[in-house]
């Protein structure tokens, strides 16, 4: 009985060692051990970035133009129903935006003088780009337009767009219906309050800014979205491409992309060129202020900003004092 | 392991359930627990290193330095295609967008091979073939970086080793009107565990997405990484992808 105790004994230690062998390689004895031991800590993630923005610093004129073109219609051969120059001055990372009424009464280059959105219809793009720098006296350095529907499907295409509704709508005929406040708007909508212009008190003054608005609303979401996932970038690329017409070689435009990311929308300046209403040949037209046009354009013309001397007040100033 | 029992005392065979159950009792000693207990540990350790496959054997703290380049390779685990016209034939765009990341990943594999894999280069902190893949435009920016998109420059100070684990790779494609690839945004994410010369060992993550398009080959144009390295408490694969690997932990 002793020999067999003692046996079972040896039998037991021997067991108890191996397991404890096999638990210490499995565990990581020696060095591994001792790194298990040690106390673990975060290390300080790091970040690279490149983004290949334009950094010149001569400005870049674009002449963006919505087409009244309706769904199969050809956009470049309709009335032009808004017209903006986007002023970029890529070193400062800035822009303007200068609207047009489209009823400002105006010469066509070759076409005499009557609404600017005639020119469109007239001679398509090219016209309105020659009839903008006929009045501005600025480049147009690329041009792009879009109509109703390519508008509506960009918009969607990008998932709507994020506004600041600056004020309530009512208005049934372009069925702009919104409450004031940060809304996503669907295209339909986003056209809707593109095109309101019934129930605001400068008529298609105030129409201008809101769409220079819209596109400050594009930029917005542009860079925040960019911020969280850089690929977005070609999303909003490619719904700008499928859906408008542009003189932007792809490249360029992604360039263009790119370096709106680094545009701070917050420091955009949007305005509409100032003027009044008017008859011209039994036409309701708008008249330009030709002289703060010009010194509008004059100031802009250097590196596409404006000194605040030539920030006429808004057209929707009476609403936005009222909210 | 035969030596775990005592052969020279076979257990009794008894006549009845008393004497059974009598003989139960005493042999219940702590041999007859450890035995199986052992056999279990010694059956979890041998599945854990045979069936991971020869990938998952552990290096830490065994095989000392090396200077093989290990095997690597990243998974595509989706490519997506976007067009920039309205109409387009659905099927072929993804076939295209297919085609571009299988001609682009070669060029990640060897971005990142040669910024964390091969010993030659993390050794010297030289990574000249690592800003090779980059455009001009970039280039300086990657050069200033050099610590973030690579083990870095003085990595052949703290490094013994370092092996790849599964890495993975999504491609979003751009396509010009005439349906060529025009940019490609890569979204990628890289591991790998470092064996340091004092036997720590650091958990290797790299993720993030780079803008590629074809100048004469694809570069990359611009860029967004993050490094969230962690340190890692176990073994690391020896070589082919897909190995498993470190755990980090924070």
């Amino acid at each position: 009985m002793i020999a067999a105790s003692a046996a079972r004994r040896r039998a037991a230690l021997l067991a108890a060692l191996l397991v404890a062998w096999i638990a210490g390689s499995v565990l990581g004895a020696g060095e591994h051990e001792t790194a298990g031991a040690r106390p673990m800590f975060q290390i300080e993630p790091a970040h690279a970035e490149f983004v290949p923005v334009l950094n010149s610093e001569e400005p870049i004129f674009v002449l963006v133009i919505g087409s009244d073109a309706r769904p199969d219609q050809d956009v470049n051969s309709q009335r032009a129903d808004s017209i903006h120059i986007l002023a970029v001055n890529p070193a400062k990372h800035k822009a303007t935006i200068v609207g047009i009424p489209r009823d400002s009464y105006v010469s066509i280059p070759d076409h005499g003088t009557t609404k600017i959105n005639a020119a469109l219809a007239m001679g398509g793009p090219e016209l309105v780009v020659a009839t903008v720098e006929s009045l501005t006296g600025l480049t147009m350095d690329y041009w792009a337009i879009t109509g109703f529907e390519g508008f509506n499907s960009m918009v969607n295409q990008v998932d709507g767009l994020v506004v600041d509704v600056p004020f309530a709508m009512d208005d049934g005929s372009s069925r702009a219906y919104f409450e004031p406040g940060v809304q996503r708007l669907p295209g339909d909508e986003a056209l809707a309050f593109a095109r309101n212009r019934h129930d605001l008190p400068a008529g298609d003054f105030g129409r201008s800014e809101n769409q220079g608005l819209l596109m400050i609303s594009a930029l917005a979401q542009l860079r925040k979205e960019f911020a969280k996932d850089p690929s977005r970038l070609l999303d909003w690329v490619g719904a700008f491409t499928r859906n408008a017409e542009s003189t932007v070689a792809l490249d360029e435009l992604m360039n263009l992309a790119f370096t709106g990311t680094e545009v701070n929308h917050k420091t955009v300046v949007n305005i509409v060129a100032p003027g009044g209403s008017g008859m011209a040949g039994g036409l309701s037209v708008v008249t330009l202020d030709m002289a703060a046009l010009q010194a509008i354009s004059a100031d802009l013309a250097d590196d596409g900003l404006l000194k605040k001397g030539n920030i006429p007040p808004s057209p929707n100033a009476p609403l936005l004092e009222g909210e | 392991m035969g030596a775990l029992t005592d052969r020279s005392n076979p257990p009794t065979v008894t006549a009845n359930r008393v004497e059974r159950a009598s003989s139960k009792k005493r042999r219940k000693p702590l041999a007859l627990f450890i035995v199986p207990a052992v056999l279990v540990v010694v059956g979890v350790v041998l599945l854990f290193m045979l069936g991971g496959g020869t990938d998952s054997i552990p290096i830490i703290g065994d095989d000392g330095p090396d200077d093989t380049v290990p095997e690597f390779d990243f998974t595509t685990t989706k490519t997506t295609g976007i067009p920039t016209v309205s109409e387009f034939d659905k099927a072929a765009l993804a076939a295209s967008a297919e085609q571009t990341g299988t001609e682009i990943t070669p060029t990640i594999d060897d971005l990142f091979t040669n910024a964390f894999l091969d010993p030659t280069n993390w050794r010297e902190g030289d990574y000249e073939e690592v800003f090779a893949a980059f455009a001009p435009a970039a280039l300086p920016a990657a050069q200033e970086n050099v610590e973030t998109l690579t083990l870095g420059t003085t990595a052949g100070d703290v490094f013994e080793k370092v092996r790849p684990n599964k890495s993975n790779l999504k491609y979003r494609v751009l396509f010009d009107p005439d349906g060529n690839p025009d940019t490609a945004v890569v979204r990628f994410t890289f591991n790998a565990t470092g064996k340091r010369l004092d036997g720590t060992a650091l958990a290797i993550a790299s993720s993030g997405q780079l803008f590629l398009q074809d100048l004469d080959g694809w570069k990359i144009t611009a860029f967004d990484i993050v490094r969230s390295d962690t340190e890692a408490e176990v073994t690391v694969s020896t070589g082919a992808s897909g190995g498993s690997g470190a755990t980090g932990t924070s």
